[in-house]
């Protein structure tokens, strides 16, 4: 075991200078006194060199994934292409203000008119919009356009619950709640939707059926075709997670499949950068009965020009100021075009080979619930592991001392003391292999050094429940509670 | 081939032999023959340098605010920002990773977002802030739901002087809980907020929260601020801000704010036609457990190392799912890096002095626009940073931006409520200094208006 984080014991950025300014803020022609800042901001004076240095050392206690495999299921944590970084930072596509003249921003306006075009390609959906900053926003926008559309129809007063399978990702029922559904988890069987259990849940009261297909266990839903035929018969929505679109790229979409609407994430299958939790970018995709309800404006082409059209009286408006996540958008474009037809389907082919390689490896280990067959990601559970005295919390742990990424946790929540493993097409077989020896060798350590584990990052093990239970969120917090400076040397232990 | 898939056909063969299959085809035995699709028909994949070529082709159809004299601003900065600050958005480590929900292996990440909360928290004057939503019109958002939930109530109040496309958001988050917006007039003389109307709305008691912003859509500074505490009694007060005014203007918390949210775009990164940006989020202490959005928190490592890690995840919703206080997962985490490295860079003094040079800047803007006839500059009298708004006596706003930037000026932000059945409006625009505005770009600007306003005939 030869890796090691780097361990700066960077104190932060207030500590660096105790030069801070003092007395009023300046004062400015015009502005009354009782506006002006009585005591000048609070934050250190350094040079740009000392900045620099700071934010520097902190990156190098972060992995990143042109550092080290990162696995984390459901996220497709694939390379970000450099190309892409490249071309978001032109002048031509960063200094554009939203609210330029669409004659100065026709170059902006064709990359999305021909990435909506690309996607409903892709998704098997007439309409796009890109408006959405990241999934969970697309899933909001999306249920706000379903409750839109069954307030037309009249059936709002009646159609007020969302139904999902107990594997759905959190965001989709906390969507749900957002948009004014009660929700219903349905429970899965082998982890699948049970048609059967969806038949008796469906009635006039569904407004829609949250899926992602495949699903978090990684298994394809191979009842979609009935399990949309349901929901639709009930007189209901059904609607795409996009999160896993990685895997069926080419193969199949969410038209195909019967879906009404979709979201998808740019951040995990058109590979722009996740940034540490942002920005994303959530694409929806929608059918025509609910594209009119799609947020304004949208982007038309009329001859050679495109402008934007207000003119949609259905629409349910803005969901975030100004039209998307442009800089994620022409990224994602970039990826798209390099890729092509035949690119886009070996990325899903290559992603479940991967993932399929290391299931069957790693299954011989750990027990895998469900079918063998996955597709972009499978499950392992740390059961056994329990009469050792040791968690999947502590495997994980143990699995960054190997310079690797942790695998999703405990979710979902189907599976006890579940592992969730995504290895995206841009992982070489040499980084598989080397990846299921670490993980071996994490397996095969002691009990105590899995329990001990992390110890070779830049920081060991944290208490995150004593963290919650004593809340220290801001500098100011941190003057408050009287803590020394930071660092290793305070000596505090929790 | 794309060379972002590694390997040749004889290792993937042997990945599937190595899994009991001979043909990538039978990777997908589990998706029924009538769900598959034939092709996509998104045309062939591109060499690298030919697909650069084809996309700086569109993007040449571009005209970057750079080129003009520009006055663009209001909610997107069009300012400058030093290249470390990028610099820093390039380390892989930081753009490359995901959450940092593995807090041993996310150290940088994690601090430099304690960081960002820690300047949100000093700017506000608040307790808490949150690290990051998505932009600062879904901040206002979650701001009204945290309110419902401290307040009974059906109505919040906002002022009609918000740009129509924050009412439209604001309009979507109240819809889920069935709750309306209700926008509050301005005196016409000032574009203040009428404090009699705000009163006799609380006077109902529906009404669950208030929002006010500073500047205001004018780009105005909102006097009767000082007067809203006393006003709305314990309603909860939302204060939508810029960040660059408060390193020179009084925390909203001294008057009494509650929550204030703001759009971090300017500290740090620029417009790229409106995204990214980072929604910025602050609170009361006490209102913490049902706020939205992931927070760092500091602590210590077993070995009594300082240390930091999300906390208050029993608010989110891979915890709480349904019962969630916000269906956030992503947010703006590297936007909010740039927020903090920015500010860092810039310095207190620099930034406070920055927001004194463009207000000064704005001032001979004004005054420069005040001498001609067809307009009024500015439209409101009442105090100002660096926006304010003119309003045109004659003609319309589109067709005057039209001839400026004809004569190569961006003069400013229309507003108006694009949407075809919208009320009259008046011919507004908020026109706004930045850095690269000098004396020559004023003359441009002053010049081209004059002559757009002399070929409009007639008053309105």
């Amino acid at each position: 075991m030869t890796f090691r984080q780097a361990r700066w014991d960077e104190p932060p950025i207030w500590e660096l200078s105790a030069s801070a300014p003092t007395g009023r803020a300046p004062s400015i022609s015009g502005v009354p006194d009782r506006w002006t800042r009585k005591e000048a901001l609070r934050w250190p004076e350094l040079s740009e060199l000392e900045v620099l240095r700071h934010y520097t050392r902190l990156s190098q206690m972060n992995f990143g994934i042109e550092t080290v495999t990162y696995p984390l299921g459901s996220c497709t944590m694939k390379y970000n292409p450099r190309v892409s970084e490249v071309i978001a930072r032109r002048k031509t596509a960063t200094e554009l203000h939203p609210e330029q003249p669409v004659e100065t921003v026709q170059g902006a306006l064709e990359i999305i008119w021909r990435l909506e075009r690309m996607l409903s390609r892709i998704t098997g959906m007439p309409e796009i919009s890109l408006q959405p900053a990241a999934g969970a926003h697309g899933e909001y926008s999306a249920l706000l356009m379903i409750r839109a559309y069954f307030r037309d129809k009249g059936e709002l007063g009646q159609r007020t619950e969302v139904l999902l399978p107990d594997t759905a990702h959190g965001t989709n029922p906390a969507s749900a709640t957002m948009a004014g559904f009660t929700t219903r988890e349905l429970p899965s069987k082998s982890g699948c939707v049970d048609v059967d259990a969806l038949r008796a849940a469906v009635s006039d009261t569904t407004a829609c059926f949250m899926l992602t297909n495949p699903n978090t266990a990684g298994l394809f839903e191979s009842d979609i075709l009935e399990i949309a035929e349901t929901v639709h018969r009930a007189g209901g929505m059904l609607y795409y997670d996009g999160a896993n679109l990685n895997a069926i790229l080419g193969i199949t979409h969410p038209g195909k499949m019967g879906f009404d609407v979709a979201h998808l994430n740019l951040h995990k299958t058109f590979a722009t950068p996740h940034g540490g939790g942002g920005p994303g970018a959530g694409v929806l995709a929608a059918n025509a009965t609910l594209a009119p309800y799609l947020p304004i404006p949208r982007v038309v082409k009329s001859g050679r020009k495109f402008r934007l059209d207000y003119d949609r009286p259905k629409s349910i408006g803005k969901v975030r100021s100004g039209p998307g996540n442009f800089g994620l958008d022409l990224r994602a474009f970039v990826f798209a075009l390099i890729h092509g037809e035949e690119g886009l389907t070996h990325v899903a082919r290559r992603a479940v080979l991967n993932s399929n390689y290391v299931a069957a490896r790693l299954g011989k280990r750990l027990p895998r619930p469900f079918r063998p067959l996955v597709k972009h990601e499978f499950l392992l559970s740390g059961e056994p592991l329990l009469s050792r005295g040791v968690r999947t919390l502590d495997l994980a742990k143990r699995l960054l001392d190997e310079g690797v990424h942790a695998p999703t946790v405990y979710f979902p929540t189907i599976v006890p003391e579940a592992l969730m493993v995504e290895l995206p097409e841009t992982e070489s077989r040499r980084a598989l292999d080397e990846y299921v020896a670490a993980f071996e060798r994490a397996l095969d350590d002691t009990d105590e050094h899995l329990r001990a584990a992390p110890t070779a990052t830049s920081v060991s093990r944290i208490d995150e429940v004593e963290c919650a239970r004593h809340p220290l969120l801001s500098w100011k917090d941190l003057r408050a509670d009287g803590l020394p400076p930071g660092g290793a040397s305070d000596g505090r232990k929790p | 081939m794309v060379r972002w898939i590694p390997d040749s056909q004889r290792d993937e063969e042997e990945m599937l032999r190595a899994i009991g299959l001979t043909t990538s085809d039978e990777l997908y035995s589990d998706v029924p023959r009538k769900a598959r699709i034939g092709r996509l028909g998104i045309g062939t994949a591109q060499e690298e340098g030919e697909a650069v070529r084809a996309v700086d082709k569109i993007l040449d159809r571009n005209r970057p605010f750079s080129r003009f004299a520009n006055f663009l601003g209001g909610r997107f900065a069009t300012r400058y920002f030093p290249a470390a600050v990028d610099s820093i958005l390039q380390r892989s480590e930081f753009y490359t990773s995901y959450t940092p929900y593995q807090a041993e292996a996310s150290q940088g990440m994690l601090q430099a977002l304690f960081e960002f909360q820690s300047l949100w928290v000093e700017l506000t004057g608040l307790d808490v802030a949150n690290a990051s939503l998505y932009d600062g019109a879904t901040a206002s958002g979650e701001a009204l739901l945290l309110a419902r939930r401290v307040h009974e109530g059906r109505r919040f109040l906002v002022p009609a002087s918000l740009p129509w496309e924050e009412r439209s958001v604001l309009s979507n988050y109240a819809t889920g809980p069935g709750l309306t917006v209700v926008e509050i007039p301005f005196e016409e003389r000032t574009g203040l907020i009428d404090l009699g109307r705000i009163a006799e709305e609380v006077r109902t008691g529906d009404v669950f929260g208030v929002l006010a912003d500073v500047p205001n859509g004018f780009g105005h500074l909102d006097d009767h601020l000082f007067e809203l505490r006393s006003t709305v009694g314990d309603l909860p007060l939302i204060v939508r801000a810029d960040p660059l005014a408060l390193t020179v203007l009084e925390p909203p918390a001294h008057y009494g704010a509650d929550i204030v949210v703001g759009e971090g775009q300017s500290f740090g990164i620029p417009p790229s036609y409106g995204g990214p940006g980072v929604g910025l989020f602050a609170c009361r202490k006490d209102f913490v457990r049902l706020s939205p959005g992931r927070i760092v928190g500091a602590t210590h490592d077993k070995d009594g190392r300082r240390a930091y890690a999300l906390t208050l995840q029993t608010r989110e919703q891979h915890i709480r799912r349904s019962r969630a206080t916000s269906n956030i997962c992503t947010n703006e985490s590297l936007i909010a890096l740039a927020f903090v490295v920015y500010a860092s860079v810039v310095g207190p003094r620099g930034l406070a002095e920055l927001q004194r040079g463009l207000a000064e800047r704005a001032r001979t803007i004004a005054s420069a626009l005040a001498g001609l006839d067809g307009l009024r500059s500015p439209r409101f009298e009442a105090p100002y940073l660096s926006d304010f708004t003119i309003e045109l006596t004659r003609g319309t706003a589109s067709e005057f931006l039209e001839r400026l930037r004809k004569r190569g000026v961006l003069g400013g932000v229309p507003l108006r409520d694009p949407r075809p059945g919208a009320p009259d409006q008046p011919e507004r625009i908020l026109v706004s200094a930045t850095e690269t505005v000098d004396d020559k770009a004023i003359a441009k600007l002053v010049s081209a208006a004059s002559s757009a306003l002399a070929s409009t005939g007639g008053s309105k």
